[in-house]
């Protein structure tokens, strides 16, 4: 099965690094655009799935990246890489306020202040016309000078590796495990010594600066900003993509925003109607597979193929083992563990 | 020697109802201590005001004689005060090892290696080391009852409040859990246990505390409490 695996693996990685030379000039800024929503899910679900903060908003961070980038450059000729890393940290600012005054905002009522704290940005960016170009949108210098999405596809594949890389590595150390700990209990958390206060504002900052990168690239790749950048559709997107792939994993999240924004563009010539597929699938999952569609598949995977397969890829026998006997009783005379790692 | 935990004058008010009136109480080291009172009495407030998840309206907590009114739960837990919740509250999505990591990784300077042994002998300790892996949800109401136990003595405290350990056992897990409370005793800790059952913490502890209304009403040996009148009428309704 390792080996099959590793097959596998170095396939896909051959077809991702030889995309563009496979597709059309079309097919290739659908690969962009989907890479630019990967980044975006995936952060959503560091926030959404493993902190349990259900921000509606996060596509206002992908709009002001954009734009304090975008302003930036235009504005004052600052370089596009310094443009995007100023639009991170005011991402990562703004984000940080935002979750203060959330702290004490759980489930609808979260979702609706950053509905607002959305629209209340977006109005303003078509108030501000003078400054942002309002609803004409503001123009913008392209990353590079060629008519070709291929450079843009490469640097996105960085950008998407190195954030999917960081955003692991959070999720595997101690802050991931504070961040499902708040999700699940704030209360035990906070009696466990976890800083809730400060670790629900990581979470929105960290979250909030990989949306303001995406937002940074995708402005200086399609070279035009427009309010609708983040609007609530743009949004119910997002979430929708990372519902179907599985909000609490940040591979299957990516996995899932990659494939239906190609799912999506596959099924253009069906009008509104792909739409309409596209909100049962999200229905569908939310029913029956609350996990995600890739986990449910995993599940599928696990059952029909044969028991040898999976032997040396921990597939099976990790995670639960129902098999277990109870807890063997504890010897009487047993002592408590003390602290370093005798026994006292 | 100062007391771990002292309250003095401790006043809660839930809008017009006071839930703590005026409560003087501390526990010194190596104290055994039962509090006791009819429903609505506030101990159950008094844990969360103790332990910082609720903050006081009036009066002051002393941690080893500093200030700690006013504190983060979190800072209580990093003083070495660890509790239990009425409800079992876990980390129910995640699995009993990750439970116990939680506060052996919040702890300042800790390691994750050094913090994974220490669960391990924990879980070994409470008879749950065959179900590390196994999401805490799965476990019975008994074995959750015992990781929340687990997962307070994470934090290395030198005082645990359990509030209500043994509602919803069986009487095999009850004298479990006497079992094992006697032992963290024997071992230093010092506890104080919230319960209704009498017969359970007459057993179990040296001290009792009652409490009625929110307000002290007597605190002393199990034996003298027992003949305590203002007690019988409070709490027995004799």
């Amino acid at each position: 099965m390792r080996a099959l695996l590793a097959v596998g693996a170095a396939v896909l990685a051959a077809l991702v690094l030889g995309f563009p030379y496979l597709v059309n000039a079309y097919w290739l800024s659908v690969g962009v655009l989907a890479i630019f929503y990967a980044i975006v899910a995936a952060s959503w679900a560091l926030l959404a799935g493993y902190a349990g903060q259900f921000s509606f908003g996060h596509m206002a961070f992908v709009s002001l990246g954009a734009y304090t980038s975008g302003l930036l450059v235009v504005s004052f000729g600052v370089p596009i890489p310094l443009g995007i890393a100023a639009g991170i940290v005011m991402c990562a600012l703004v984000g940080s306020g935002i979750g203060f005054v959330c702290l004490r905002m759980r489930g609808p009522y979260l979702a609706l202040f950053t509905v607002a704290f959305s629209e209340v940005l977006r109005i303003v960016i078509v108030s501000e016309n003078e400054v942002t170009g309002g609803s004409g949108g503001l123009e913008v210098p392209p990353m590079f000078h060629i008519k070709s999405d291929m450079p843009y596809y490469y640097l996105g594949l960085v950008l998407l590796g190195a954030s999917l890389a960081i955003m692991l590595a959070l999720v595997h150390s101690r802050w991931g495990l504070f961040f499902r700990a708040i999700r699940e209990n704030e209360e035990a958390a906070a009696a466990s010594g976890v800083k809730v206060v400060r670790f629900r504002i990581i979470a929105f900052a960290i979250s909030s600066s990989f949306a303001g990168l995406a937002g940074g690239f995708f402005g200086h790749y399609i070279a035009i900003l427009t309010p609708d950048i983040g609007s609530v559709d743009q949004m119910g997107l997002v979430v929708a993509m990372a519902v179907i792939g599985g909000a609490e994993s940040i591979v299957a999240v990516t996995i899932g925003a990659l494939g239906l924004e190609f799912l999506v563009e596959a099924l253009r010539s069906y009008g509104q109607w792909r739409l309409v597929l596209f909100g049962a699938l999200l229905l569908l999952t939310m029913r029956f597979a609350r996990n995600g569609l890739l986990a449910l598949g995993w599940e599928y995977a696990k059952a029909i193929l044969p028991l040898s397969l999976w032997e040396g890829v921990g597939g099976r026998g990790r995670g639960l083992n129902m098999t277990n006997p109870s807890p063997s009783p504890r010897s009487a005379s047993q002592p408590e563990p003390t602290r370093g790692g005798g026994v006292s | 020697m100062s007391p771990i935990i002292e309250a003095r004058t401790l006043t809660r008010r839930f809008g017009g109802i006071v839930a703590v009136r005026d409560l003087d109480f501390a526990v010194g080291h190596g104290e055994l201590v039962g509090l006791i009172g009819p429903n609505g009495s506030g101990k159950t407030t008094t844990i969360n005001l103790l332990t910082g998840h609720l903050s006081p309206d009036a009066g002051h907590i002393f941690v080893r004689g500093a200030r700690a009114d006013g504190l983060a739960p979190s800072a209580f837990a990093a003083l070495r005060v660890g509790r239990t919740f009425q409800i079992t509250q876990l980390f129910s999505r995640m699995s009993v090892l990750e439970n116990m990591l939680v506060p052996g990784l919040a702890r300042p300077h800790s390691h994750r290696a050094q913090a994974t042994r220490e669960a391990r002998q924990h879980l070994e300790f409470l008879g749950l080391a065959a179900l590390e892996n196994m999401q805490a949800k799965n476990l019975s109401g008994g074995q959750q009852k015992l990781l929340e136990l687990g997962r307070a003595l994470m934090l290395d405290p030198e005082i645990l409040f359990l509030d209500e350990p043994f509602a919803g056992v069986n009487p095999y897990l009850r004298d479990e859990i006497i079992g094992l409370v006697r032992r963290l005793h024997a071992g230093g800790r010092t506890f104080v246990i919230v319960d209704h059952d009498i017969e359970a913490l007459q057993r179990l502890v040296h001290r009792m505390v009652v409490m009625s209304r929110g307000e002290k009403i007597a605190d002393g040996t199990v034996a003298a409490v027992r003949e305590d009148q203002e007690v019988l009428r409070a709490y027995a309704g004799v």
